[in-house]
């Protein structure tokens, strides 16, 4: 099974990195902001993109960050007998 | 006999008597001995720090009693999201920094209005002016000044729905339309300023008389702020001239007479002018609208995108529910596959933005209906069919956030199809616009974290027949007085001159969330319906006991008449045996109790109602101006319990509406509003702008609702600004999407297209 966890809060996403990243615009608080500033993008860059285009562009940039750094493949837990 | 005997009726307002005679009390009216009276010394700068306050001068006036700025206070922040402390961002009385200009910094009470107001003028604030920011687009950038401490990029709150697959959905469209729109800013404009009579006594208890849509918000709000007990704290709504979703929350005339009170132990009126009704308390948010939209060549839509981006104002109010609630009223009334929806409200220096009637959804149903339009057009649809296509049905879900259950919304167009028919050839620069809505019969939202019902009620029979009925509902003018003593008659099976009625004082009622979102009818409707079936139950227990009929009868009442169901001949007299009740009950007066919470109804409502609207407007092509030319509203509310209230509701509703669609705005300069005023500045419909309204009739029934009824307030001021849009178009081919559609913007929309036209023309014989 593929999730996503916040690398702020933990917040786990069983979704898409692109669900990760609408969780982490949302918040928006410095610590969530902080974590995307680091990452090379602008938090207020990728807001006014989501204003100017559809398809939900802005989040794209961070989804794809968050596809390499956040995906954790864990293995379906097995019940023992 | 008859299925209802009072619901249904064409009745007049239970108060309307005191309030034509002009014998009503208002908050206004309120007069107490010793009485003080306020005034509220507020910002002239956008943004700015208090670096000091000096009122040694205006201490010094003759007559005046006390001045109290924010250092007076326990610095408690207001707000109603009482589960989300970050969201109550509003001191009232600032202690360090001013976000608008109308933010109070201090407060006087003196023995009259005059001192009072001459004390504002000796007050000396020291300000340090900040660097201030007034458009959403704006504030949102790195640049911005910061408007809250830890709020950067002045963020204020996001809100996300989704469902399906969008991407995916766009992908198999065969048309997609991409639009924006711009929705202005409108005051609520009631005719009764916010005030409030606040009176603290030496044993510690604060009673304040208010113009309020919710008493209980009002109590448990001053409580936080005071730091005082709920318990101790009663909270009365005399008459009320009107909310709109205005006041709900606490304002600056009840906070600072409580607080004046609290530290004279005398009473303090304070009634806000007209310019800060319009400067200093709430208003409607503007909201900027992106929309995507796909469809099938056949019109079946197949998945909708929306961004808004609205303009806060400096606190957040009421407007993260706006917020959603744009949001998801931008999916209605249709059966999207595939929905998606961003939000974000920002903060700025300028006026809080809140609620206000319809509570996000004009905006919704302006973008979404003139869209909707435009692409029926492309497609070469018309405009009820697309609609019809893809309208909502009974038992719809829509995915993750509600279940409808009743829905007229297809009757409704099949009449507006007939209207529209029957009206036929239009004259020249006559056109006809419709918009389809629908709206929520109250939120379910605890925002507030109340561990009460969302309603409850209390109905009290006493010897002689007459019924008390308790309630904490507000009637400011919708008439839900009216609504629920006539539920509560028709439940008990008596007249509703038997009812008598008393309601939003929390000192004798029983908790109620107030007026908001069209909550009163379905929510306090079930409660009194309830606390009336138990009063009735008991009586009926008497009845029996005293007829000893054969054990397979029912018994009701119907017009004081205790009766078998089947043998309706065989009975006895409410009036007897309610005397003969209290009688067997050791003399205690018969008391029913209800209350109502929504459960298992989804996020949103446990109702919803549907209409469609069509509006045919003449427009003037040398000028722009429009003039508004019919009104007519298929509207499906269920039961109707009043068909007047409902006449009112429509009127009111359309006149406001309308007034959103064409006039009403607020230009500001530098962030102070430039026209806060009646009269001249703010343009409102009169009467005489008014055209003929007319309700086309929609049989439905509500499961969820007293009686089979729902909503018939805020849903109708939904669809007329979006259904202006659509006439203003079919009137003369200019399509204006920014509100309101102004005779500049229709005048310039004109010339625009006739240089489009001689373009056209002139390559055309070039060619």
């Amino acid at each position: 099974m593929i999730t996503y966890h916040c690398p702020v809060c933990n917040k786990i996403s069983d979704k898409s990195a692109l669900d990760l990243a609408r969780h982490m615009v949302g918040r928006g608080d410095k610590v969530h902001r902080d974590w995307v500033n680091s990452k090379g993008l602008k938090y207020s860059d990728i807001l006014a993109l989501q204003f100017k285009t559809f398809g939900g562009e802005g989040y794209k940039a961070l989804a794809a960050i968050l596809e390499k750094e956040t995906k954790v493949e864990e293995e379906p837990k097995v019940a023992k007998k | 006999m008859a299925k209802y005997s009072v619901i249904g009726t064409r009745v007049h307002n239970v108060d309307g008597p005191e309030k034509v005679t002009g014998s009503g009390k208002y908050t206004f009216d309120i007069t107490l001995p010793n009485m003080l009276y306020g005034k509220i010394l507020r910002s002239p700068y956008p943004h700015a720090k208090i670096l000091n306050i000096d009122a040694s001068k205006a201490e010094k006036l003759i007559g005046v009693k006390k001045v109290l700025t924010g250092k007076d206070t326990i610095g408690f922040k207001q707000g109603i999201w009482r589960r989300f402390p970050e969201l109550c961002d509003e001191e009232i009385l600032c202690r360090s920094k001013v976000r608008y200009i109308g933010d109070p910094v201090a407060t006087v009470a003196a023995v009259d209005e005059d001192t009072a107001e001459e004390a504002l003028d000796l007050i000396e604030v020291e300000y340090e002016p900040l660097p201030a920011v007034f458009d959403p687009m704006d504030s949102i950038k790195e640049e911005a000044p910061q408007i809250h401490d830890g709020v950067e990029l002045n963020i204020n709150v996001a809100r996300h729905i989704e469902w399906g697959d969008v991407d995916e959905a766009f992908k198999k469209c065969d048309y997609i339309r991409e639009d924006q729109f711009k929705c202005s800013s409108q005051a609520h404009a009631c005719m009764e300023t916010h005030c409030a009579v606040a009176s603290y006594d030496y044993g510690g208890k604060l009673t304040v008389w208010t113009s309020t849509q919710a008493v209980f918000y009002v109590q448990g709000l001053l409580a936080g702020m005071l730091g005082m007990r709920e318990g101790d704290i009663r909270v009365i709504k005399p008459h009320t001239g009107g909310g709109f979703g205005g006041k709900f929350e606490t304002d600056s005339a009840q906070f600072c007479a409580a607080l004046l009170s609290t530290k004279l132990y005398r009473p303090v009126k304070i009634v806000l002018s007209r310019e800060e009704e319009f400067m200093a308390t709430k208003r409607r948010t503007p909201m900027y609208y992106n929309l995507k939209l796909g469809a099938k060549k056949d019109g079946t839509l197949l998945a909708k995108e929306v961004m808004v981006l609205t303009d806060g104002g400096a606190y957040t109010g009421m407007g993260a529910t706006a917020l959603y609630l744009t949001g998801f009223f931008s999916s209605f009334p249709y059966k999207y596959p595939n929905y998606r929806y961003d939000g974000y409200r920002a903060y700025t220096n300028t006026e809080p933005t809140s609620a206000m009637r319809g509570f996000g959804a004009p905006q919704a149903v302006f973008a979404g209906e003139g869209q909707l339009d435009m692409l029926a057009k492309d497609l070469g649809i018309d405009p009820v069919e697309i609609r019809r296509k893809n309208g909502m049905t009974p038992n719809y879900e829509v995915p993750g956030q509600a279940t409808i259950q009743s829905c007229g919304l297809h009757q409704c167009l099949d009449k507006i199809d007939e209207y529209l028919k029957n009206r036929g050839k239009l004259p020249p620069n006559h056109g006809i616009g419709i918009a389809a809505y629908g709206f929520m019969s109250g939120g379910i939202f605890n925002w507030f974290d109340t561990p009460y019902a969302f309603s409850s009620a209390v109905v009290r029979i006493n010897v002689d027949g007459k019924v008390d009925l308790f309630t904490g509902a507000c009637d400011i003018g919708q008439g839900s007085n009216t609504t629920l003593s006539m539920i509560c008659a028709e439940e008990l099976g008596v007249r509703l001159e038997d009812i008598r009625i008393h309601s939003a004082d929390t000192g004798i009622c029983p908790p109620d969330l107030g007026a908001w979102g069209s909550r009163e009818t379905l929510m306090n409707g079930n409660a009194v319906k309830m606390a009336a079936a138990d009063a009735k139950r008991q009586l009926i227990e008497f009845a029996a006991a005293k007829m000893a009929p054969n054990i397979v009868y029912d018994f009701d009442i119907k017009d004081r008449w205790i009766h078998l169901v089947d043998r309706p001949e065989r009975g006895v007299s409410y009036f007897d045996i309610v005397k003969e009740a209290i009688r067997g009950k050791d003399g205690e007066a018969i008391m029913g109790r209800g209350h109502y919470t929504p459960h298992r109804k989804g996020m949103i409502s446990p109702a919803y109602s549907f209409g469609v609207q069509a509006v045919e407007v003449d427009v003037d092509p040398k000028t722009g101006r429009t003039k508004l030319v019919n009104i007519t509203t298929a509207h499906e509310s269920g039961t109707v319990i009043n068909p007047v209230g409902i006449e009112g509701q429509l009127e009111g509703a359309a006149s406001m509406a309308a007034g959103y669609g064409l006039f009403e705005d607020q230009p500001m300069d530098e962030g102070k509003i430039l026209n806060p005023s009646l009269g001249v500045d703010y343009k409102m419909i009169r009467t005489l702008d008014m055209p003929d309204t007319d309700i086309l009739e929609i049989d439905t029934y509500e499961p969820e609702g007293p009686f089979g009824a729902k909503e018939a307030g805020e849903g109708l001021t939904n669809p007329t600004a979006g259904a202006i849009g659509n006439a203003v178009y079919n009137a003369v081919g200019v399509r204006i999407t920014s509100l309101p559609i102004t005779p500049e913007k229709v005048f310039n929309a004109l010339k625009e297209k006739e240089q489009k036209e001689k373009g056209k023309q002139r390559k055309r014989r070039s060619a």
